[in-house]
C-alpha cells in the first residue's frame, strides 16, 4: 500500500497511546480501605475467561481506531504499487509515452488501445499523485514538452498514436538530459508502453549507459513502468512487400507482393480477403493463409489508369490492432537505370559493363557507360544510379562530383586500384594488395538479412561462398563490413559516411583477383541491387517508414491524398498514408519491425533497470478499473466500527449486575 | 431511665418511643426466669387456656374443674399457658471488616444502632438483655440481665466497642450455642464475611440448643455495586493481605462470587429457621427494626 501523505504515518506510533494510557492509568491506582476481601479473593481464584478478553478486544480496538484514523489521514492509496509515492508528491514527473503502432492493439471484446487506456490511467493516476512539473516526451519528437496538468495529456496531439516507432533507450535518454539540465528535484519518470523488443532494443549499449547516468543522479529518480505486455493473440498484418508497374503492351499492370503475418502460436488456416484500392477502383482477393507469414507473390492486378505513377492501399478486416491492417504504397513507370563504369583495367570494365547492362526485367531499361576518370565532371549525375569506380580513388573535382551524387541518394560501389595509394575518400582508403598464394582466400562470412547480400525473396542465400579470392587489397578506415574473408578483412563494406550509399569492394572482376566475373550471380546481384536502390532515388515516389530519416531534397509542406484525417500536417511522416511533397509521392508505413515484434520477458526488463528505483505494473488494454485510488473511506468505516466496538465492550455490564443480590 | 443523662449517639429517644408501640416477641417458647410476654414451654397460671389433663393423686384440688366432672363423671385438671420473660442475647461482630462504610456510618454505627435499639426494647418489656463482642473471639460479654440499670453497662460497652481484628464469628457462636441457657433469642448483628458452610453449622448448633436465632447482615452499597472505575489497591480491613485490581476487569468476577456467596447464605439461613434480615447500611434502622418486630409479632407462637 502507499500513502499520499506519507509523512503522517509518522504518527503510527500513537497506536500505542491506548497501551500507554492504560499502564499510566495502572499506576495512578487508589487505596481503599476493604471488607469484603473474601469476595475479592474468590474473584481472582475465578478463570478470568471473557474479562481479560474483552479487556485485549478493548485495547485492540483502541488502538485499530488510532491506526484507522491515521491511515485514513495519510490518504492510502488502492494499488500493488509498493512505495510509490513513499518519498511525497515529487518536484518533477516525466511522462514516456511509446506510441508505436503496436500501442493501438484494442483488448479483447474491443475498447480502447493501450494507448488511450494508458494515457487515460496516466492522466488520472498523475492528476492524484501531483507534482509541481509535468513533462511529455513522446516517442515521435523525443524533446520534452511541459503540460499544465495530467489531464492536459488527453487533449495533447503529443499522446495520439502514430505509425512511427519508439526508441525507449533514447526517449530515457531525453528524459536524463530534461533533469541533469533543469536540476529538477526529485523526479518520477513514468514510461507507457507495451514493452515491444523492436521499440526497447535491450541489446543496444545505451542502456548500461543509461543506468549508470540515471544512478548519477543527485536528486534521485523513480521509474514507474505501465506495461502492456497483452500479445495480440491472432492479430493479423498485412504489408506490401514489393510493388511493380510492369508495361503489358499498351497497358500497364501492377504487380504486388503482399505479405501476412498472424501473432501467436496459431498455425491454423485461415482465409483473409485482400481488399486493394488503386486509383479508386477496389480489388478483393481471398487468400488461404495456411502458414504464418504468409506472402502473395506477384500479385498482379491490371491498371486501368494510363498515368505514369499513382499510388494504392492494401487492407486486411479489423482485428486487435487496426495500425497493421492497412498498407499504403506508391508506384510509377520504371525509370532507366544508368551506371557509370570508371576503371583502370578493361578486364574490369568489360565484366562490370555486362553486369550493369544486362536487364533484370524487360520492363526496365538499363544501360552502362564507361567513362574515363577524367571524365567524371561531365558525365549528367541526374541520370545514373549507380557508379563502379575502379581504380584510385578519387580525388579533386571528381570526388566533389561523386560526393553529391551520393549524397543526392546515388549509390556507388569502389574497387582497388593495381596500385593502391594513400588516397581517402569517405573516410575510407586502399592499404595494401595481399596474395593469397597457399590457398585460395575463401569468404567467411557475409550479412544476408539485408543490404546488397540480402537472401534472395525466396530465402536462398547467394553463392558468396564459392567465390574463389585469389588476391584482395586490405582497407583502412570507417566502414560497415558487410562480408569478411578468412583471416578478417573485409571483402565488402558500406562506408558509414551520411548513410551514403557508397560501397568498398576489396578485390576485382580480373580472373587473377577472384572469380567475380567467372561466377558471376554474386556480381550481377550486386551491381543490380546497387542500381535499383540508386534509380529509386531518381524517381519520384518514395516508400518511406514512418519515423525515418527522410531525404534531404523534399519540401516542407506536404499534401494528403490518404490516410487517417486526424493527423496534423506536421505529424504527416509519423502517419501512414500517401502525401504529396513537392513531385515526390510518398507512401509512408509503419516500419517492419513493428510486425511481430516479440514482447520483453519481465526478467529482461528488471535487469534493463537494475540497480534503479524501478516499479512495474501491468495493466490491459481497455481495462476501465483504476489504476490508483484513495481508499482513506475504508479506513475511517473501520475506525468507525473500532469505536463502536470499543463503547459496546465498554459497556457497564456489571451495573445491571450490581443490582441483582436481593 | 438514665441516671447520668448521657446521650448516647446510637440512640434516638424518638425512634425507640416509636419502636416500643411493637412488643418484642420471641418465635418459640423461651424459658425465663419471671413471668413475661413470652410463651414458656411449661403450663403456668396465665388466663390462656392450655389443655385439660387427667387428674393424678397429689394435684392440687382448686385446679380440678368440677363443670367437666358433672358431665363426664371423671376427674379432669384445667392447665393454661405459663407466660415467661426471655434471654435477648445481643451478638455484636465488632471485626476490622465492620469499620467499613463512610465516616460516622460504618457498619459497627449502624450495628450500634440495632444493638442499643432491641436492648432498650427488650429491657423495657422485662427480657434479660447480654452483649457479646466477637472480633478475633470473644473480646467483651455482658451476661443477660434484667436489671434497667445493666442497660448502662450495655450501652457503654457499644460505644467503647471498636472494629479491630479478624472475624472468627464462627467458633464464638459455637462457644455461645453451648454456654447461654437454652430457649434464649440470640440476634446476631454482623457483615457475616464467614463461609456460609460454617455459619449453617453454627445456626444448627444453635438451633438444636432451641435457641431463637435472629440475623441482621449489615451490606453496604458499594459491597454491593462495586462500581470502581480506577485501578484500587485494596486493604483488607481485618489486616489481611492487599489486593490490587483493575475494577473493571474483576468486577464481573466480583459479583458472580457475591451472587454465589449471597445464595448460599439464604439457602443456609431457610435450612437453619434463622430469623434473617440483610440490611444495606442506607436503609433507616428504625424501618429494618420495625419489619423485624412486625413480623415476630405475626409469627408469635410458631414453633
Amino acid at each position: 500500500m502507499s500513502f499520499l501523505q506519507p509523512w503522517l504515518l509518522a504518527a503510527l506510533p500513537l497506536v500505542a497511546l491506548p497501551i500507554i494510557i492504560h499502564l499510566i492509568n495502572q499506576r495512578r491506582y487508589q487505596t481503599v480501605r476493604w471488607g469484603a476481601m473474601m469476595f475479592l479473593l474468590t474473584a481472582n481464584r475465578m478463570a478470568r475467561g471473557f474479562a481479560r478478553l474483552r479487556q485485549y478486544l478493548i485495547m485492540a480496538a483502541r488502538m485499530l481506531a488510532i491506526a484507522g484514523l491515521v491511515f485514513a489521514v495519510s490518504r492510502p492509496l488502492a494499488s500493488g504499487w509498493l512505495g510509490l509515492a513513499a518519498g511525497g508528491r515529487p518536484d518533477t514527473t516525466i511522462i514516456v509515452l511509446d506510441r508505436s503502432p503496436s500501442m493501438q492493439q484494442k483488448g479483447i471484446g474491443g475498447g480502447d488501445s493501450k494507448l488511450a487506456t494508458g494515457v487515460h490511467q496516466l492522466a488520472q493516476t498523475l492528476a492524484t499523485l501531483k507534482s509541481a512539473h509535468w513533462i511529455l516526451i513522446d516517442s515521435v519528437t523525443k524533446k520534452p514538452v511541459q503540460l499544465d496538468s495530467p489531464e492536459a495529456l488527453l487533449k495533447s496531439p503529443a499522446a495520439e498514436p502514430t505509425s512511427a516507432a519508439s526508441d525507449l533507450p533514447g526517449l530515457l535518454e531525453a528524459a536524463y538530459e530534461y533533469t541533469q539540465a533543469n536540476k529538477s528535484g526529485r523526479t518520477d519518470i513514468w514510461i507507457c508502453s507495451d514493452l515491444r523488443q523492436n521499440d526497447w532494443n535491450p541489446r543496444s549499449g545505451r542502456w548500461q549507459a543509461l543506468r549508470e547516468s540515471l544512478l548519477s543522479l543527485r536528486q534521485g529518480v523513480r521509474i514507474n513502468l505501465l506495461a502492456y505486455p497483452e500479445a495480440a493473440e491472432g492479430n493479423f498484418s498485412v504489408r506490401v512487400s514489393d510493388v511493380r508497374r510492369v508495361q503489358n503492351g499498351p497497358a500497364a499492370d501492377l504487380v504486388l507482393s503482399v505479405r501476412l503475418a498472424r501473432e501467436g502460436e496459431d498455425q491454423s488456416r485461415a482465409s483473409i480477403p485482400l481488399h486493394f484500392e488503386i486509383d479508386g477502383a477496389r480489388t478483393e482477393v481471398m487468400v488461404e493463409m495456411d502458414k504464418s507469414p504468409y506472402e502473395l507473390k506477384d500479385y498482379r492486378i491490371p491498371l486501368e489508369s494510363k498515368q505514369p505513377r499513382s499510388w494504392g492501399k492494401v487492407t486486411i478486416p479489423a482485428d486487435l490492432n487496426p495500425a497493421d491492417n492497412d498498407f499504403y504504397f506508391a508506384f510509377e513507370k520504371p525509370v532507366p537505370r544508368h551506371a557509370i563504369v570508371v576503371v583502370e583495367d578493361n578486364q574490369v570494365a568489360r565484366s562490370l559493363q555486362l553486369a550493369a547492362a544486362i536487364t533484370p526485367d524487360p520492363g526496365i531499361t538499363c544501360s552502362a557507360e564507361v567513362v574515363a576518370a577524367e571524365q567524371v565532371a561531365n558525365v549528367e549525375w541526374e541520370k545514373v544510379s549507380l557508379l563502379l569506380w575502379q581504380g584510385p580513388l578519387p580525388e579533386g573535382e571528381a570526388a566533389r562530383h561523386v560526393q553529391e551524387f551520393i549524397k543526392r541518394g546515388g549509390y556507388a560501389i569502389f574497387l582497388p586500384p593495381k596500385v593502391p595509394g594513400d588516397r581517402e575518400f569517405l573516410a575510407a582508403r586502399w592499404k595494401s594488395w595481399t596474395d593469397s598464394a597457399s590457398k585460395d582466400a575463401l569468404v567467411a562470412n557475409w550479412r544476408g538479412d539485408q543490404d546488397l547480400l540480402a537472401n534472395t525473396q525466396s530465402g536462398a542465400q547467394l553463392p558468396v561462398g564459392q567465390l574463389q579470392i585469389h588476391r584482395y587489397c586490405q582497407l583502412a578506415g570507417d566502414f560497415t563490413p558487410l562480408a569478411g574473408l578468412q583471416g578478417g578483412s573485409p571483402l565488402l563494406a558500406r562506408s558509414t559516411q551520411n548513410h551514403s550509399g557508397a560501397y568498398f569492394l576489396a578485390t576485382t572482376t580480373s580472373p587473377a583477383d577472384s572469380s567475380l566475373a567467372t561466377d558471376g550471380v554474386v556480381l550481377y546481384v550486386l551491381v543490380q541491387r546497387a542500381m535499383a536502390a540508386g534509380a529509386a532515388s531518381l524517381g519520384t515516389i518514395r516508400q518511406l517508414a514512418a519515423g525515418e530519416a527522410l531525404p534531404a531534397n523534399l519540401p516542407d509542406s506536404w499534401q494528403r491524398l490518404a490516410g487517417p484525417e486526424d493527423a496534423l500536417s506536421g505529424a504527416y511522416p509519423v502517419h501512414r498514408g500517401v502525401y504529396l511533397a513537392g513531385d515526390q509521392l510518398l507512401a509512408i508505413n509503419r516500419p517492419m519491425e513493428e510486425d511481430q515484434a516479440p514482447i520483453l520477458d519481465d526478467g529482461r526488463v528488471a535487469d534493463l533497470f537494475a540497480g534503479l528505483n524501478f516499479i512495474r505494473v501491468d495493466h490491459r488494454a481497455g481495462h476501465i478499473g483504476i489504476l490508483i485510488e484513495e481508499i482513506w473511506r475504508p479506513f475511517l468505516f473501520a475506525m468507525i466500527v473500532a469505536l463502536i466496538v470499543e463503547a459496546a465492550l465498554c459497556l457497564p455490564r456489571y451495573v445491571a449486575k450490581a443490582g441483582s443480590p436481593s | 431511665m438514665f441516671k447520668d443523662r448521657r446521650t448516647r449517639s446510637f440512640l434516638d429517644a424518638a425512634a425507640l418511643s416509636r419502636l416500643a408501640a411493637v412488643p418484642l416477641f420471641a418465635r418459640r417458647p423461651m424459658q425465663g426466669t419471671v413471668s413475661g410476654r413470652h410463651p414458656s414451654p411449661h403450663r403456668g397460671s396465665s388466663v390462656e387456656f392450655a389443655e385439660y389433663r387427667k387428674y393424678v393423686p397429689g394435684d392440687d384440688l382448686r385446679r380440678l374443674d368440677w363443670r367437666a366432672y358433672g358431665r363426664s363423671d371423671r376427674f379432669y385438671v384445667k392447665e393454661f399457658e405459663a407466660d415467661t420473660n426471655l434471654r435477648c442475647c445481643l451478638v455484636l461482630d465488632t471485626s476490622g471488616s465492620m469499620g467499613f462504610g463512610p465516616a460516622g456510618a460504618t457498619k459497627l454505627d449502624y450495628a450500634r444502632r440495632i444493638a442499643g435499639a432491641l436492648g432498650y426494647l427488650a429491657l423495657q418489656q422485662g427480657d434479660a438483655v447480654g452483649l457479646s463482642c466477637v472480633a478475633n473471639g470473644l473480646a467483651r460479654n455482658i451476661l443477660p440481665k434484667r436489671n434497667p440499670a445493666h442497660l448502662i453497662a450495655l450501652f457503654d460497652l457499644l460505644e467503647e466497642t471498636r472494629p479491630h481484628g479478624e472475624t472468627q464469628l464462627a467458633l464464638v457462636l459455637h462457644e455461645l450455642a453451648e454456654t447461654i441457657r437454652q430457649r434464649a433469642l440470640i440476634v446476631i448483628i454482623s457483615d457475616l464475611f464467614v463461609e456460609p458452610d460454617l455459619l449453617g453449622s453454627c445456626f444448627q448448633h444453635l438451633r438444636f440448643r432451641r435457641h431463637d436465632v435472629a440475623v441482621f447482615h449489615l451490606l453496604e452499597a458499594q459491597e454491593m455495586e462495586f462500581n470502581f472505575r480506577r485501578p484500587m489497591r485494596f486493604l483488607d480491613m481485618e489486616g489481611g493481605t492487599s489486593i490490587f485490581a483493575d475494577p473493571t476487569e474483576i468486577a464481573d468476577r466480583y459479583h458472580r462470587a457475591l451472587n454465589a456467596y449471597l445464595t448460599e447464605l439464604r439457602r443456609v439461613v431457610l435450612e437453619s429457621s434463622v430469623d434473617y434480615h440483610r440490611v444495606l447500611l442506607d436503609e433507616n434502622y428504625e424501618r429494618v427494626l420495625t419489619r423485624f418486630l412486625v413480623g415476630r409479632a405475626h409469627g408469635k407462637g410458631a414453633q
